[in-house]
C-alpha cells in the first residue's frame, strides 16, 4: 500500500489503508439486514395482532429508517472518514428537507380538512359506510 | 508514508481541495444531493396527497404476493428479499471499491461482476411485481385495490408506487449500465494504467445512493 | 474522528497545472468547430452563454411589445401585424390564445433563458476560472455540455412556437390544470410537451454547469485565495448554483407528474375537474401540490437570477468607487442568509390558494426575515459609494441603478410579503410591477453592469460610452415610467393576465395610463436593440484595450493578457497575498491580489 504513483493532476487519493477495513463493512452489512428484519417483523406482527399502534409503529419505522440511511451514507458512502467541512457541506443543504417535509404535509392535511368541510359529497363518498365488514370483501381486497 | 498531511493543515488557502478530494467525487456527492432532492419531491408529494386523502389502501394486503408460492400470508416477504438484495449488492460495491483502493484489478472485477448480478436481479424482482400488479389490475389510472377502511381508492395509491418505483428502477437501471462501463474498463485495464480506481469509487457513490433512496421508498410505501 | 483521517491522505492537488504546463505556447490544435462551436474554453461558453441569452432577450422582449401593444390600444387594429405574425393576429390584432401565449413565452423566456442561463450561464463562466486563479473549470467537458443542453432546450422552445396549436399559454408557472389537461386550451396540446422537454433540458443544463462552479470554486483556488480573498462575484456565483443544484430537481419532479397526467391517464394534480360541461373521472389529486412543487423552485428561482446580479455590482461598486466594498464578511453573511432564506419561503406566493392560514403565518414571518440580509446588502452598497471617489463609467452607473431598482422593487415585497395585503394584491398589476423591478429590471442592471465592465476582458476591446450613456438613462427613466403607475393599477384592483381592460369601468379609467405604459415599453425596447448594436458593433469595431488592466481593479482576471487564450496566463497561475478589495489604501490607488503584502503595510486581509 505505498504510495508509489504520483500521476499529478488529479492526484490519487487512495492510500487510505484504514478506513476500507472489511470488518466495518461487514458489520455494517449486518445492522442494515438486522433493522430490515426488525422492520418486517413489526409490520408482520401489526398485520396480524395489530399490537404495535399504527402511530407508534410509523414513528419506529422512521427512526429505523434514517438509522439505516445512516449506516448506509457514513459507511458505505464513507461520509463519516471525510473531512468535517465536506461532511457539513452535505449535512446542511440536507436539513433543508425538514422544512421542506414538515409545510407540505401540513398543508395536505389541511387541503383534507378543507375538502371535508366545504365538500360534503366528497366526505360523504370516502368516508367509511356503516359496517363495512359484512359485505363479504375484505378491507383492502380486490374488487 | 512520505506525503503525510500534517494535522494542522490548512485546508482552505488555495492551491489545494478543501477537502482532500478529486473534483469528480466532489461532483458526484453534490450531483446525489441533488438527485436526492428529486426523489425527496417524489416521496414528499406521496406523502402530501396521502394526507389530503381521507384513506389509503393497505400495503399489507397489497404487497403479499411471491413468485411460485403465489399469494402468501406473509406480507412484504418479497419485498424484503428485494431490499436484501440490494443491500447485498451495496456490500459487494464497497468490497470493489476497497479492492480499487489496494490496487486490486482481480477483486475490482469479482466484486463489480457480483454488483451487477445484484443490480439485475434487483430488477428481475421488480419486473416480476410489476408485473404481478398489473395483472391484478393495477397501472398507472388504475387502482383495483381498495382503501384500509373499504372506501373505493384514488387512482393515486398505483400511480404514485408506479411513477416512483419506476423512476428508482431507471436509477438501477442507469446504476447498473456505469458499472458495466466500469467493470470493462477495469477489465481493459484503464484503471490500472491510470494508475487509481477512483472511478470506481464514484460509481459506488451512485450506486450506494440507490440503494439509500430504496431504503426511503421502502419505508414509504411498503411500511408506513 | 476528524483530524485522526486526515493522516494518511496524500494531499489532492487540484489545479490543472500539469496538464496545462505542457502545451500552453501551442494551445490543442483548434478547428473552428473546437474553438466556436463545441469550445470546452470557458471563456468561449461564456460568450456562448450570452450571446443566446441576449437573442433570447431580444424575442422575449419582442413579445412584451406585442403584448403590450394590445393593452395599451385594446380598440385598435394593427394590419402590419397580421404580416409578420400571420395567424396569431388574424386582421391585426392579436388572437386571445396567443395573447395568453405570448404572455407564458416572455415569463419562461426571460426568467429561464435570459435571466438564468444567459445571466449566470455568462459570468459564472467567465469569471469563476479567471477570478480564483484556474485554467478552466474542474471539467470543461461537462462545461461544454451545460451550454449545448441549454442549446437545445431553446431550441424546442423555440420551436414550440411555430407549431400549429401554438406554444404553452397557461402562464409560466405551468399550473395545472391548465398544463396537465390538453383540452384545456390550444397552448395545453403539444404546446405545454415542448415547454416540459425545453424545460427539461434546460434543468440538465442547470445542473450540470452549477456542480461545475461549485466544485470549480471549492478545489481549484489557485495558491493563497482562501474563501475570504474571493472577490463577491464569486461567492454570488457559488451560492446561485448551489441554490439551482438543490431546487431545480424538484421543479423535475413536478412537472414530470405533469407528464404522467397529461399522458398516463394519472390524476396527481386533478380533482373535482370539468372540461366543456363534462366532469372528468380524475379523483385524489391536488393542484396546490402543483404549486408547492413549482415554488420550492421558483423561489429560490429568483435568487438564483438575482445573486449574480448582486455580485456584479458589488465588484463594479468598490472599482469604481476607488475604494474597499464596506461591510465584506457582511456581504457574504447576507448572501448565505439569503440562500438559505430562499429555501424557506415558497409558499408565499401562495397566499390566496386555500393555503392553511396559519401555515401561511408561519410563510409570512419566515418572508419578512429576508428583509433583513436584503437590507444590509443595500446599506453596503450605499456606503461603499459613500465619500467614493466615483468613476461614472457606463459599467457603474448601471450598478447604481440596480441598487435604486432593489431598493423600489424590494420594499413592495415587504407588502406582498404580509399575507392579509397579499388578498387585495394578489395577481394584479401591483405584483407585476414589485416582481420586474425587484428581479426583472434590477438583474437585467446587474447584467449590463458586468457587460460593459468585462467587455474588454471578452473581447480586447471597449465598448462605445456614448450610446452605453444613453442606453442608461432611457432605460432607467423608462423603467420607472413602466412600472411606476402599475403600483397604482394594482392598488386599484386592476388584475393581471386579462386580454383587454376596457370591458370594465373601474379599469378602463386607466386606458390613456396603459397606452402611457406601452409606449414607453416600446421606445425602452428600441434602446436594447441599440445596446445589442453597440455589443456587436464593438467586437469588430469597438476602441482596441491597450493596457492589461483597464479599470485599475485588483482581481485577477486583470493579470492574464488582453486576449487570454485557453489555459488563462500565458505562464504560472499568478499566486494570491491579499483579498480583493485593496482600494485606496495607504496613498496608494490599488493594490493587486498578486502583489506580497510589504512590512509597513497597515492592517490587511
Amino acid at each position: 500500500m505505498e504510495n508509489t504513483h504520483h500521476t499529478g493532476g488529479h492526484a490519487a487519493a487512495h492510500a487510505e489503508e484504514h478506513s476500507f477495513d472489511k470488518k466495518a463493512i461487514w458489520r455494517t452489512f449486518w445492522i442494515l439486514l438486522i433493522i430490515t428484519i426488525v422492520e418486517l417483523v413489526l409490520a408482520i406482527l401489526h398485520f396480524s395482532t395489530g399490537f404495535p399502534p399504527k402511530l407508534l409503529l410509523n414513528g419506529t419505522f422512521i427512526i429505523l429508517t434514517l438509522a439505516k440511511a445512516f449506516y448506509i451514507i457514513a459507511e458505505f458512502m464513507h461520509l463519516r472518514h471525510e473531512i468535517r467541512n465536506m461532511i457539513m457541506t452535505i449535512a446542511v443543504p440536507a436539513l433543508l428537507f425538514i422544512w421542506f417535509i414538515a409545510a407540505f404535509l401540513w398543508d395536505g392535511d389541511s387541503y383534507r380538512n378543507l375538502r371535508n368541510r366545504y365538500d360534503p359529497y366528497h366526505k360523504e363518498q370516502s368516508m367509511p359506510k356503516k359496517a363495512p365488514e359484512h359485505e363479504g370483501a375484505k378491507p383492502g381486497e380486490l374488487h | 508514508m512520505a506525503n503525510v498531511v500534517p494535522a494542522n493543515q490548512k485546508w482552505w488557502t488555495g492551491g489545494k481541495s478543501p477537502f482532500n478530494v478529486e473534483y469528480g467525487k466532489l461532483m458526484m456527492w453534490y450531483f446525489l444531493m441533488s438527485d436526492a432532492f428529486t426523489f425527496g419531491a417524489f416521496l414528499i408529494s406521496y406523502g402530501t396527497v396521502r394526507f389530503s386523502s381521507n384513506s389509503w389502501p393497505d400495503p399489507n394486503y397489497v404487497f403479499r404476493s411471491f413468485p411460485v408460492i403465489g399469494e402468501m400470508d406473509i406480507p412484504l416477504a418479497f419485498v424484503s428479499l428485494m431490499t436484501f438484495i440490494l443491500i447485498m449488492s451495496s456490500v459487494t460495491m464497497v468490497l470493489a471499491v476497497a479492492a480499487g483502493h489496494a490496487n486490486d484489478k482481480k477483486g475490482v472485477i469479482k466484486w463489480m461482476l457480483w454488483t451487477i448480478l445484484g443490480g439485475l436481479a434487483f430488477l428481475g424482482c421488480q419486473a416480476w411485481e410489476w408485473t404481478h400488479l398489473y395483472h391484478q389490475g393495477a397501472w398507472w389510472g388504475r387502482n383495483p385495490f381498495d382503501n384500509i377502511d373499504g372506501t373505493a381508492a384514488s387512482t393515486n395509491f398505483t400511480n404514485f408506487f408506479f411513477t416512483i418505483t419506476g423512476f428508482h428502477g431507471f436509477h438501477v437501471f442507469s446504476g447498473v449500465i456505469i458499472n458495466i462501463i466500469m467493470l470493462i474498463m477495469t477489465i481493459k485495464g484503464v484503471f490500472e494504467r491510470r494508475g487509481h480506481y477512483l472511478m470506481i469509487e464514484k460509481a459506488g457513490l451512485y450506486w450506494h445512493f440507490v440503494d439509500l433512496v430504496w431504503v426511503f421508498v421502502f419505508t414509504c410505501f411498503y411500511l408506513l | 474522528m476528524a483530524n485522526d483521517s486526515f493522516h494518511g491522505h496524500p494531499e489532492v492537488v487540484t489545479t490543472h497545472e500539469v496538464h496545462h504546463d505542457e502545451h500552453h505556447v501551442h494551445h490543442h490544435k483548434e478547428t473552428f468547430i473546437t474553438k466556436y462551436v463545441f469550445s470546452q474554453d470557458h471563456k468561449m461558453i461564456a460568450k456562448q452563454f450570452l450571446i443566446t441569452g441576449m437573442i433570447w432577450a431580444i424575442m422575449g422582449g419582442l413579445m412584451s411589445v406585442l403584448f403590450r401593444l394590445q393593452l395599451g390600444y385594446p380598440d385598435q387594429t394593427f394590419p402590419w401585424l397580421e404580416d409578420i405574425l400571420g395567424r396569431w393576429a388574424r386582421g391585426g390584432k392579436i388572437s386571445v390564445e396567443n395573447y395568453y401565449a405570448l404572455v407564458t413565452m416572455h415569463g419562461t423566456v426571460l426568467v429561464f433563458f435570459v435571466l438564468t442561463g444567459g445571466l449566470s450561464g455568462t459570468f459564472a463562466n467567465l469569471l469563476i476560472p479567471l477570478q480564483i486563479g484556474a485554467r478552466d473549470m474542474a471539467s470543461p467537458f461537462l462545461n461544454m455540455l451545460s451550454y449545448w443542453f441549454f442549446f437545445g432546450g431553446s431550441i424546442v422552445m423555440l420551436a414550440s412556437l411555430f407549431i400549429q396549436t401554438g406554444p404553452f399559454s397557461g402562464g409560466w408557472t405551468f399550473y395545472p390544470p391548465l398544463s396537465a389537461l390538453g383540452d384545456a386550451s390550444p397552448g395545453s396540446k403539444a404546446g405545454a410537451d415542448y415547454w416540459i422537454i425545453g424545460m427539461a433540458l434546460f434543468i440538465i443544463s442547470s445542473l450540470l454547469g452549477g456542480l461545475n462552479y461549485i466544485a470549480t470554486i471549492l478545489n481549484m483556488r489557485t495558491k493563497g485565495m482562501s474563501m475570504s480573498r474571493l472577490p463577491l462575484t464569486c461567492w454570488a456565483l457559488l451560492f446561485t448554483a448551489i441554490l439551482g443544484v438543490l431546487s431545480f430537481p424538484v421543479l423535475l419532479s413536478g412537472v414530470l407528474l405533469v407528464v404522467f397526467d397529461r399522458h398516463a391517464g394519472t390524476s396527481f394534480y386533478l380533482a373535482d375537474i370539468f372540461v366543456g360541461g363534462k366532469a372528468l373521472p380524475n379523483e385524489g389529486g391536488s393542484a396546490i401540490l402543483f404549486q408547492h412543487l413549482f415554488w420550492f423552485l421558483g423561489h429560490p428561482e429568483v435568487y438564483i437570477i438575482i445573486l449574480p446580479a448582486m455580485g456584479l455590482v458589488s465588484e463594479i461598486m468598490a472599482i469604481n468607487c476607488r475604494k474597499p466594498i464596506f461591510g465584506y464578511m457582511a456581504m457574504v453573511g447576507s448572501l448565505f442568509a439569503i440562500a438559505i432564506l430562499a429555501f424557506l419561503v415558497w409558499a408565499h406566493h401562495m397566499f390566496v390558494t386555500g393555503l392553511n392560514p396559519f401555515l401561511g403565518s408561519v410563510f409570512v414571518l419566515l418572508t419578512l426575515l429576508i428583509a433583513v440580509p436584503s437590507a444590509i446588502k443595500v446599506f453596503n452598497w450605499l456606503t461603499t459609494m459613500w465619500r467614493g471617489n466615483i468613476r461614472f463609467t457606463p459599467a457603474m452607473l448601471f450598478a447604481v441603478g440596480f441598487v435604486s431598482l432593489f431598493i423600489s422593487g424590494g420594499l413592495t415585497g415587504i407588502w406582498l410579503g404580509n399575507s392579509t395585503l397579499d388578498i387585495h394584491l394578489h395577481d394584479t398589476y401591483f405584483v407585476i410591477a414589485h416582481f420586474h423591478i425587484v428581479m426583472g429590471v434590477s438583474a437585467f442592471f446587474g447584467m449590463f453592469a458586468g457587460i460593459y465592465h468585462w467587455f474588454p476582458k471578452m473581447y480586447g476591446r471597449y465598448m462605445n460610452n456614448s450610446l452605453a450613456y444613453i442606453h442608461f438613462w432611457v432605460t432607467l427613466v423608462g423603467a420607472y415610467l413602466i412600472f411606476w403607475p402599475m403600483h397604482y393599477q394594482g392598488l386599484a384592483g386592476m388584475p393581471r393576465r386579462y386580454f383587454d381592460y376596457s370591458q370594465w369601468l373601474s379599469f378602463s379609467q386607466f386606458s390613456d395610463l396603459n397606452k402611457f405604459i406601452s409606449t414607453v415599453a416600446m421606445i425602452v425596447f428600441a434602446v436594447q436593440l441599440l445596446f445589442v448594436f453597440n455589443f456587436f458593433y464593438s467586437i469588430f469595431k469597438g476602441r482596441r484595450v491597450t493596457s492589461t488592466n483597464p479599470w485599475h481593479a485588483t482581481t485577477l482576471e486583470w493579470t492574464t493578457p488582453v486576449r487570454p487564450g485557453h489555459g488563462n496566463w500565458p505562464g504560472e497561475i499568478p499566486e494570491v497575498h491579499r483579498w480583493a478589495y485593496d482600494y485606496g489604501k495607504d496613498g496608494r490607488d490599488f493594490i493587486p491580489q498578486t502583489e506580497p503584502v510589504g512590512p509597513n503595510e497597515s492592517k490587511h486581509h
